[in-house]
């Protein structure tokens, strides 16, 4: 069923950030370098041949200031010697302030690793000093064009709630999850529910217990990876007071909490060999000993296990039992990706948008088609729990019933400068499209070269060089 | 190609590392080459990451190793070279000369954030300055020690080398050694909730330094004493010490000052509950710390104040955001002993978001303390908000057990104000 996403009915178009005349609100920071009198000089001309409003300030603190004042929609900052640095700097200066204005950054001699990142952190463009009439022009018609956004009426989403979260979804992937959700919820069968993260292995666990014998016990989820190895022995078995130091009062483990219910060990991969036994002895024998006592405790509990590591690699790598593997993976359900969900990207985007405008008391009823766009086109490497960040982000920040491009985070803001139309005589070299290509596997890989050198297929040299090479 | 073999975690890491002081700065590169792994980014985990979570790739940290054995060498050569300008100097017989050289030295320490090695050679500094006819460098010295016993908590101690600083200044007409020693003793007696004794002392240095026209100083001073007005619940007079603070301290240029005024300003509007001028005040702080040479701690101090605002107004999106842009500034500038703060802030954001997982950032701040920070004040800090945090999910013995040794650790180093909190939380708990 392809969710319903109608122009029909749509709010009326919300208010564009251009004010009524069209004229924009343009603010000129020349910063403390020198030699920059001629920028403002130039740009208040074209401005003023364009139709601008604009007003200039002298420094960082007094540009602040007008920040705090006034609602502009675009930011004209001379970068100064730290250019990275102050990109930085204004990309966070600019979050949050009033109207979202986009930023122009303008450098001496601007590096492709400069220009790379702006466009990462969502900057509408860079331009090299001495500015060109004909470069400042073509960025504020950008900002022109990103004010053309039609809103897109947000459908009613239908879910299944599972306490205070919800499965959304009608995709062919997401229905085979749905059966086989079904049919191993009301046995008490162990299960491994794998997938990326953020692809909601949580709520299928939650669901299978809601859904199981035991649902009116207790739900206790441990995610393993986020507690200290040293803590996470205790955190599960308890321990008695005094048998380390810090066991300040005698403690529960969750595998007690979970008791006549389910415990739900998210992240499993992570824990070290050693805990790894201890559980595998937990599961077998249904019973556990608390740290420091010597009183074996009787459990009796549903175990739901998840990970988004490769457990068979794992296993191959020897970093995890083969022995437990085979115990928690007698039933194993695989999520998929955001990606392999096709239009339910939408309907997450709804249910999401509507939830959230709920919880922050904000009416939000459309999407723009632009910002649509942008959110089907972003690759979701962190599938559902990126794109619930980025919409309960985005509701926080609209001013009215529409979220619109400028309400999603910065690097959304760069894909779209990347999309924009560019003239004929703007056309990629093969140099600068690989630079590009480099660039946003890197920022994937969180800037691990030898993660990205592998996605790309060359030899982590080869990686080395060509980032020197294009300034990366 | 095979699978690349997952990053170290920090936690692991450190733990192969021995506690030898030449290893220090392979201590710090490790910190800062740490990388949080770009599987956990977006992991059910992913929101308590901490320091000990995040990976190093040995291969990542053997190609930076050049560049910190270069920082190491320059640092060690700098020291060498200022030893060697004494030297010469004590071979010249200009022992106003030798202090100078001693005392650079030991600056040089501290900008490394070395503070203990740099008590030893002001300590050297001072032996050679008792010697000598001009006190001027004795003054200079004693307050050297006096800044660098206030850094380290050790506040009898600052506050007995200010007030031989001060004797030997006004005895010597040095109005600029007065007014720092009098600081110094305000700063002393304010850390141990001497309000009156504080406020004294600052108001003389304010004296001295309005005498000599010197606006730099008066800004810091109206800063100082708009600080204390606060602590004492005097918001006006807070509000009109800081506006004076401003006005002397943009005649001066002054970037950094200035950035701390309205760090200072921003904290003030928040007592008042005036969310936006706050706001306002710490974003313009931040420009100021941009435009002033790099001051890593000062910004972190900005960003910190700037995620509490977030954090009290229930803000936790922007809180959490702003908290890890302060811990990134921590990580990369060095500044790991102000992860514990950092670490303590997410904590209480976890706890008043109902989140018991949220004890985790509690842990690793203790772990912190103990290990690469080394600070008992911290570590009494982190147990006081590790114990509300205990309290809040109704964990009452646990709650009382944290409070107790916060109370404990504060009683010790007489820090009075913050053991008086530590035993109002207690009573709360108890009743």
């Amino acid at each position: 069923v392809r969710p319903q996403l109608s122009l029909h009915g749509s709010p009326p178009p919300s208010p564009s950030r251009k004010k009524e005349d069209g004229q924009l609100r343009l603010l000129v920071v020349t910063g403390q370098e020198g030699g920059t009198g001629g920028v403002v000089q130039s740009v208040r001309q074209w401005a003023a041949d364009a139709g601008l409003e604009i007003e200039t300030a002298s420094d960082l603190p007094r540009a602040v200031r007008e920040l705090a004042a006034k609602r502009w929609d675009v930011v004209l900052a001379v970068l100064g010697e730290r250019a990275d640095e102050d990109l930085s700097w204004w990309v966070d200066a600019l979050r949050g302030a009033a109207g979202s204005p986009r930023l122009v950054a303008a450098a001496q001699a601007p590096s492709m690793g400069l220009v790379l990142r702006a466009e990462k952190l969502g900057v509408l463009d860079v331009l090299s000093l001495p500015l060109r009439r004909d470069d400042v022009l073509q960025a504020l018609r950008r900002v022109r064009a990103s004010a053309t956004e039609v809103p897109v009426r947000l459908a009613t989403v239908e879910h299944h709630a599972v306490g205070t979260y919800a499965l959304v979804g009608q995709s062919p992937a997401m229905l085979e999850v749905y059966k086989l959700l079904a049919r191993v919820a009301p046995s008490s069968a162990t299960v491994l529910v794998s997938g990326e993260s953020g692809t909601g292995k949580e709520v299928v666990a939650r669901a299978i217990h809601q859904s199981g014998t035991n649902a009116a016990g207790p739900f206790v989820a441990v995610n393993c990876a986020a507690i200290p190895e040293n803590l996470l022995e205790s955190e599960l078995f308890g321990h008695e007071k005094g048998a380390f130091t810090g066991a300040i009062t005698r403690k529960i483990g969750r595998f007690e909490q979970a008791g006549n219910g389910t415990l739900f060990l998210d992240e499993i991969a992570d824990m070290s060999l050693a805990l790894q036994a201890k559980i595998l002895r937990a599961v077998q024998e249904r019973e556990i000993e608390r740290v420091g006592g010597s009183e074996t405790i009787p459990v009796d509990v549903r175990l739901i296990a998840a990970t988004n590591r490769d457990l068979q690699v794992a296993i191959a790598q020897g970093r995890f039992r083969e022995d437990l593997y085979y115990r928690l993976a007698v039933v194993t359900i695989r999520l998929p990706r955001l990606a392999e969900r096709g239009d339910d990207l939408v309907l997450l985007v709804a249910y999401f948008a509507r939830q959230f405008a709920e919880r922050h008391g904000k009416q939000v009823h459309a999407i723009s088609d632009r910002a649509l766009e942008l959110l089907r086109l972003h690759s979701w490497v962190g599938n559902v729990r990126e794109l619930r960040n980025v919409i309960e982000r985005a509701v926080i920040v609209a001013t009215d019933e529409t979220l619109r491009v400028e309400h999603l985070p910065d690097e959304f803001r760069g894909e779209e400068t990347a999309l924009a139309d560019r003239p004929e005589g703007a056309l990629l070299t093969l140099a600068e499209l690989e630079a590009r290509h480099m660039a946003r596997i890197l920022a994937h890989t969180n800037g691990q070269i030898g993660a990205a050198a592998e996605i790309l297929g060359i030899h982590r040299n080869t990686l080395t060089r060509k980032m020197k090479e294009y300034g990366l | 190609v095979s699978a690349p073999l997952p990053p170290v975690r920090v936690e692991k890491a450190l733990a192969l590392l021995p506690e030898l002081e030449a290893l220090a700065p392979l201590r710090a590169l490790l910190v800062a080459t740490s990388r949080p792994d770009e599987r956990s980014l977006w992991s059910s985990s992913g929101p308590y990451l901490t320091l000990g979570k995040r990976g190093v790739q040995p291969d990542e940290l053997r190609r930076r190793m050049p560049q910190a054995f270069h920082t190491i060498a320059e640092h060690l050569q700098a020291l060498y070279r200022a030893f060697v300008e004494a030297l010469e100097s004590q071979q010249r017989g200009d022992a106003g000369a030798v202090v100078a050289a001693l005392l650079r030295a030991g600056r040089l320490e501290e900008g490394a954030g070395r503070v203990t090695q740099a008590g030893a050679w002001y300590q050297v500094a001072l032996d050679v300055a008792g010697a000598l006819q001009d006190r001027r460098p004795e003054v200079e010295s004693l307050d050297s020690l006096g800044r660098m016993a206030l850094a380290l908590g050790h506040h009898a101690d600052a506050a007995r080398h200010f007030q031989r600083a001060l004797a030997l200044a006004e005895a010597e007409f040095d109005q600029a050694g007065a007014i720092a020693a009098c600081e110094g003793l305000g700063d002393a007696a304010r850390w141990q909730g001497q309000w009156a004794g504080a406020h004294a002392w600052y108001a003389r240095a304010l004296r001295l330094a309005e005498a000599s026209a010197d606006h730099r100083a008066i800004g810091r001073l109206e800063r100082q004493l708009g600080i204390l007005a606060r602590q004492q619940g005097d918001l006006a007079a807070a509000g009109e010490h800081l506006r004076r603070a401003r006005e002397h301290l943009e005649s001066a240029d002054a970037p950094q000052e200035l950035a701390r005024v309205l760090n200072a300003q921003g904290q003030l509007e928040a007592e008042l509950g005036r969310r936006a001028p706050a706001s306002a005040a710490y974003r313009e702080a931040l420009a100021w710390v941009q435009r002033a040479p790099r001051d890593p701690a000062l910004e972190l101090s900005v960003r910190i104040n700037l995620a509490q605002l977030d954090l009290d107004a229930g803000r936790f999106l922007e809180a959490d955001e702003e908290l890890r842009r302060a811990e990134q500034v921590a990580i990369a500038g060095s500044l790991t002993h102000r992860l514990a703060q950092i670490y303590t802030l997410m904590g209480r954001l976890r706890g008043a978001q109902g989140d018991e997982t949220g004890f985790v950032f509690f842990e690793q701040a203790i772990e912190l303390c103990k290990t690469l920070e080394r600070s008992a004040a911290t570590e009494a800090q982190v147990y006081l908000e590790y114990g509300l945090f205990r309290e809040r999910l109704g964990q009452r013995e646990e709650a009382r057990a944290y409070l107790e040794r916060a109370r404990t650790i504060f009683d010790s180093l007489g820090e009075a104000v913050e053991r008086d909190r530590a035993d109002a939380e207690l009573r709360k708990v108890s009743a």
